[in-house]
């Protein structure tokens, strides 16, 4: 609890970091409580009140088909959150238990494992997620799992690096010596010392995700009309926009924006806190 | 052992690409095997959900013939590999012409896109980054301290649309968003492919300065988000070099400072040539979405039309061209990191 305390405590001295956090609570918020905050519903077209402007009515406009932008990028938090987050969480679960075993123990299997990870990485990831996406079929969860594939080697190749400068230190062979198992020592001792930059891209990496859902679903690659997702809204203005037609757009790719500049900025915050360097006080 | 003095005796450079050369091999094997697999992973049968309903018994085993779905999945692994090595990446289902023809016709579109964008990226970064380091505290440092934040969350798609909005619909200073070039006049005779070389080639100005004017907006929205991540690296390793004993040296010795930074430079050239590898990866995904947006006519807006029209020849075959582009330009880059640092063993 006090860990939760000194964190937001070093949070509040600084503002970078404030904005972070007022930008995650606000998508939480859109999150949960999303039916109350929308005044319209996010799917329903109404032809006759096709492309308003922003009024009192429409508050961010309406869209080509007469849905209330403002409501669809309300609940669009849902499926661009919950996409990302999952992406990463499953990229975060899998990935640090491979790199942990393929930084701790070292043989064929394990330079064959970082030989794959090199070539997955080695793909353009936008290319590759394209056209996973589009071969698997053009869902939500397919767009979490090619994500999640792609984020793997990520969190793998970093907690490698930290398990390979810590498994040679004194602790590990003290603890080796007084007879605890690879497991006791892979989890217990090395794990937890290695964990911190993997914590800071977890949410570099949900921004990317957010990024990617979204530039996925604008070329038509990720979910389809009439779910309410970012990308897939600034792509339903992007024919208008030449027009003038500027609000069809502009608000989700705000929303898109925002979202990813308040995990960046909390990712720096997390980094900053977890420095050693870092003057307590 | 002859051969290795031989080995020895070779100049450096020659050694350094002679090293690298061989990795390329397994490496395109891979992006061949990755490739041949993507159409393997549709659920279900492919034939039928490329031919719909309607299929016939014969249209579907004419397919199948066409795709290479016949035999064992190792027959059809090297049946596979044996067309990609002859240049055969199958006929596109929707244009109807060898996937391989598509490509290389849209091709240069896409590289001179690339080209210009990773040019004005790395104009743009650098200079912002040695201004930042060369003058803290002023007014570049924090700009560039907030465009670092903001360019890596920014969308290429929405930067896009927002340049046709403001330039394009309300400014009126950029010319149309659709294509390489006016549409009444004539593409310059083909040479290079680039529009721009070929128009000066072909001494047509008008077509020169369509060309350009066209570029201006995609190069601009690609340059916009790429900036950012070189920018910020280039800072970093120039403020670190900035700060060396060497450099101090040089000042202490009485150097123009014009001449330090181009010293200075020098030196963080390695990570540079790293990043912008990687960041013409990065292009080449953005690409797709900025092609899509600017009616751009090259390789992205090909896969684009693919993922729509589910047509998985191309869409493969745009993969495996894009894919072995992006490790020849790795293979450079690696080259090119080795020649720039002599401080490298080969």
């Amino acid at each position: 609890m006090s860990r939760i305390a000194d964190f937001t405590a070093f949070i509040l001295r600084r503002p970078a970091a404030l904005v972070g956090l007022i930008l995650l609570l606000l998508q939480v918020l859109a999150i949960v409580f999303a039916p109350v905050l929308a005044t319209h519903s996010p799917t329903t077209a109404d032809p006759i009140a096709s492309l308003q402007p922003p009024s009192s009515e429409h508050w961010f406009g309406t869209d080509v088909s007469g849905m209330d932008i403002y409501s669809r990028i309300i609940f669009a938090t849902r499926i661009n959150l919950l996409i990302s987050v999952t992406a990463v969480a499953v990229a975060f679960v899998v990935g640090v238990p491979i790199g942990l075993l393929v930084g701790y123990y070292r043989n064929w299997l394990s330079s064959l494992t970082m030989r794959v990870f090199d070539f997955i990485q080695s793909f353009p990831v936008f290319v590759l997620g394209m056209a996973l996406v589009s071969v698997m079929g053009q869902e939500i969860w397919n767009v979490a799992i090619v994500l999640a594939v792609l984020f793997i080697p990520v969190f793998a190749r970093l907690i490698r690096a930290e398990v390979l400068s810590l498994r040679d230190r004194p602790f590990i062979s003290a603890a080796r010596c007084s007879g605890a198992t690879d497991g006791t020592i892979m989890f217990r001792h090395i794990l937890p010392n290695a964990l911190t930059p993997s914590i800071v891209q977890v949410s570099i990496s949900i921004g990317m995700a957010i990024l990617l859902t979204a530039g996925l679903s604008f070329i038509g690659a990720g979910v389809r009309m009439p779910v309410p997702e970012w990308g897939l809204m600034v792509s339903v203005g992007s024919q208008q926009m030449i027009l003038g037609v500027w609000w069809v757009s502009l608000f989700p790719g705000l929303a898109i924006v925002l979202s990813v500049l308040s995990f960046a900025l909390l990712a720096d915050a997390v980094r900053d806190y977890f420095d050693p360097r870092r003057e307590r006080g | 052992m002859p051969l290795f003095d031989l080995w020895r005796r070779l100049p450096r450079p020659l050694r350094i690409v002679l090293s690298r050369l061989p990795m390329i091999v397994p490496q395109m094997l891979g992006v061949i095997f990755v490739t041949f697999m993507l159409v393997r992973l549709l659920p279900g049968d492919p034939t039928l959900l490329m031919l719909g309903n309607m299929a016939t018994p014969e249209s579907i085993a004419n397919l199948r013939e066409q795709l290479g779905l016949n035999g064992s999945l190792w027959q059809q692994f090297v049946h596979y590999m044996g067309n990609v090595v002859q240049g055969d990446l199958g006929i596109s289902l929707f244009t109807s012409n060898p996937v391989a023809t598509d490509l290389m016709e849209r091709a240069p579109a896409t590289l001179e896109l690339i080209f210009y964008s990773m040019l004005l990226t790395l104009v743009f970064a650098v200079s912002v980054a040695v201004i930042a380091v060369v003058r803290p505290r002023g007014f570049t440092d924090y700009a560039s301290r907030f465009y670092g934040l903001a360019a890596g969350a920014i969308p290429d798609f929405w930067v896009g649309l927002l340049l046709i909005f403001f330039l394009f619909s309300l400014a009126g200073i950029a010319p149309a968003p659709f294509g390489r070039i006016d549409p009444l006049l004539e593409a310059p005779p083909a040479v290079t492919g680039f529009y721009t070389f070929d128009s000066l080639i072909a001494g047509d100005f008008q077509a020169l300065a369509s060309s350009f004017g066209r570029l201006l907006l995609p190069v601009l929205t690609l340059t916009i988000v790429n900036a950012g991540a070189l920018m910020k690296m280039t800072k970093t390793t120039f403020a670190d070099i900035w700060r060396s004993d060497f450099i101090r040296h040089q000042r202490a010795s009485g150097l123009p400072e014009r001449v330090i930074i181009r010293n200075a430079l020098r030196n963080s050239l390695p990570p540079i040539i790293t990043l912008v590898g990687f960041l013409i990866g990065f292009l080449l995904g953005a690409a797709v979405l900025v092609e899509t947006i600017f009616s751009w006519g090259g390789l992205g807006q090909y896969a684009v039309q693919a993922v729509i029209n589910s047509d998985y020849p191309a869409l493969q075959g745009f993969v495996l061209v894009a894919s072995a582009f992006i490790l020849l330009v790795y293979l450079v880059v690696d080259i090119l990191y080795e020649l720039a640092d002599p401080r490298i063993q080969v």
